[in-house]
């Protein structure tokens, strides 16, 4: 336990410092982009000494790391406010953006799991394998956009790139940031129809990978259960098929998915850059594009390192939980 | 052996090699001169996938835009395969302290989602084709490494390894001759799998302006090229470049995962 904590704190600590290598030491002189190009050389080291960048490097880490904890972020110049300022006001749209890509790929995934191993219809199993094929390996943003061709431009079925409510429509007053929820405390229906109509392509386009990451995952765990023993017992008492299958075998296929919950936060993470630029999404990942393309790197060096930050903790909290959930992990680290 | 998904699989791959390299000299048109009395146009005998926005034949780019995918995604599992395997070899072989600091450094490659690193290696050492290869190789490597010292750590005490160590062979020989041939199987499973990774990541760097630059094309940014047509009718410009992309990595994780199956079907490979 305290050595896992250590080891994330390590790893944490490490990428903190490959984070800063790159983004700190390598780029070009960045007192020179703030100061513009027509400033003088001594304007320039007056900026120079102002940033701290004729400090030793051991300093300048240090400076970096205490800024990060204290929530410092940096200064965006593009957009003229603290980093911290429009990470926090873009949030709420990349959390509602990834729940709901999550929560609908999770059911979906266990939907066709299910429907690929139960019975194990080779035509079903090869389509859902095929499908999961297609999600990993199609480029998110691709999809997205072919999903805006075919929904959007070609069948009116759904809203166009146009963000998180259609023009006009007022945001409701916000309690969590999560339109869909702060709109039915409002008790705004019409709001809320609006904000789930413009959720379902972006969530789609975001959840694929995570949809076929699971169901691949899943599958292949319940074909693994299914030869268990214990399975053969259960049915052998007279339980009926379906409900070995829901009571027995899932929850035992399960168990595995929990490792793969870092990975699969990566996955919406790197998605969410992927995919918000083609649906306007006033989110996380738009404004780390947009910021690449103004060369505003402060906005995304706070990104970058956050990113981190969530994945190994989230790696951590599986590593945890795992324990508690088996205790075969909890006994077989002890014994070693 | 009857096997319909392998035999696409490399029947598809089989295609790209041959667009990318026989493409350019059987289809004669310019990938990078604009033609802007043509532009726009949808896919038609004479622009078999149509033409972008400055009237550049899209069948040219997207040949060209295979080189560029097949050959990175060539380069990254070499580089990948060669730094990251020899490190496994060596943090398996030797132990002890080496074996730890080798490994803290490759967990924290492995706190960063994948495309995040890349996307922070290429910011830091400006964007291109070049230091997008080394972003994406630098994410792969902690892959090959951990696999790599896996495999070395079950073979060392393995009977014939033993019986060569008796009979005097030096430790060079062992690890050379006795314990690298065997990790054959786990390399080549995992580079099948890094080919396609590599070819999407590169695509998505492309796509948010950190990969191959303009007028260069590449997949991904061909993609970009595409995003503002796509909702005002021009579907094509987007469409054949994402297929080129999903074909690719489609065919290189089918290859995977048939390799796994057959060579080592318990290893734990990540993108397989």
């Amino acid at each position: 336990m305290l050595s896992k904590l250590g080891g994330a704190l390590l790893a944490i600590l490490g990428a903190s410092i490959i984070a800063f290598v790159f983004m700190r030491l390598l780029p070009g002189d960045p007192s020179r982009l703030i100061a513009g190009p027509l400033a003088t050389p001594e304007a320039i080291e007056a900026t120079r000494q102002a940033l701290g960048l004729s400090d030793p490097i051991i300093v300048q880490y240090a400076k970096y790391i205490s800024n990060f904890l204290t929530g410092d972020w940096g200064f965006s110049f593009s957009a003229g406010e603290s980093v911290s300022t429009l990470i926090g006001a873009r949030l709420p749209a990349t959390i509602e953006l990834g729940i709901y890509a999550f929560v609908g790929s999770f059911l979906a995934a266990v939907f066709f799991a299910l429907a690929a191993t139960y019975r194990q219809r080779p035509v079903v199993d090869g389509s859902v394998r095929a499908v999961s094929f297609f999600g990993l390996g199609v480029p998110p943003f691709w999809f997205a956009i072919m999903l805006l061709v075919v929904f959007f431009e070609r069948l009116p079925w759904f809203p166009g790139p146009e963000g998180r409510l259609s023009p006009g429509v007022e945001p409701p007053p916000s309690v969590t940031g999560l339109y869909t929820v702060d709109a039915l405390i409002a008790g705004e229906f019409g709001t809320f129809v609006n904000a789930l109509h413009h959720l379902v392509l972006p969530s789609i386009a975001l959840g694929l990978a995570v949809f076929a990451y699971l169901v691949r995952l899943l599958r292949a765990n319940l074909l693994e259960v299914a030869r268990e023993p214990f399975l053969v017992v259960a049915r052998s008492k007279g339980i009926r098929r379906w409900r070995v299958f829901s009571r027995h075998a899932l929850p035992n296929a399960f168990l595995p998915t929990l490792t793969a919950s870092g990975l699969l936060l990566a996955q919406l993470i790197a998605g969410s850059v992927l995919i918000e630029k083609v649906f306007n999404w006033p989110g996380v990942g738009t404004l780390v594009v947009d910021s690449i393309l103004r060369q505003d790197f402060a906005v995304v060096q706070a990104f970058i390192l956050l990113a981190a930050m969530a994945y190994v903790v989230i790696n951590l909290v599986v590593d945890v939980l795992y324990g508690v959930v088996d205790p075969r992990v909890r006994i077989g680290s002890k014994a070693e | 052996m009857h096997d319909p998904a392998l035999s696409f699989a490399v029947g598809v791959l089989g295609i790209l090699v041959f667009l990318a390299v026989f493409g350019p000299l059987l289809w004669r048109k310019s990938p990078l001169l604009p033609d802007l009395g043509a532009s726009l146009q949808p896919p038609s005998r004479a622009h078999p996938m149509g033409t972008d926005d400055v009237g550049r034949d899209i069948f040219a780019r997207f040949n060209e835009g295979a080189q560029i995918s097949l050959a990175v995604g060539a380069i990254v599992v070499l580089a990948g395969a060669v730094v990251g395997g020899a490190i496994g070899l060596i943090a398996g072989v030797t132990g002890s302290w080496p074996d730890t600091v080798l490994m803290r450094i490759l967990d924290a490659i492995l706190a960063f989602p994948p495309l995040i690193l890349a996307m922070a290696v290429t910011v830091g050492l400006g964007a291109g084709a070049v230091t997008a290869s080394v972003g994406i190789i630098i994410t792969t490597i902690p892959y090959y490494a951990r696999l790599l010292r896996s495999d070395v750590l079950k073979l060392r005490s393995q009977l014939f390894v033993e019986a060569a160590a008796a009979i005097g062979a030096s430790p060079r020989r062992i690890l050379l001759r006795h314990i690298a041939p065997h990790t054959m199987p786990t390399l080549l499973i995992q580079s099948a799998a890094v080919f396609g990774y590599a070819i999407l990541t590169l695509a998505a760097l492309g796509f948010v302006g950190l990969g191959v630059q303009v007028p260069t094309p590449e997949w991904g940014t061909m993609i970009t090229d595409g995003l503002n047509y796509a909702l005002t009718g021009q579907w094509w410009i987007s469409l054949f470049p994402g297929i080129g992309v999903l074909a690719a990595v489609v065919a290189a994780s089918i290859i995977a995962d048939r390799a796994r199956d057959i060579l080592d079907p318990r290893g734990q490979y990540t993108f397989v």
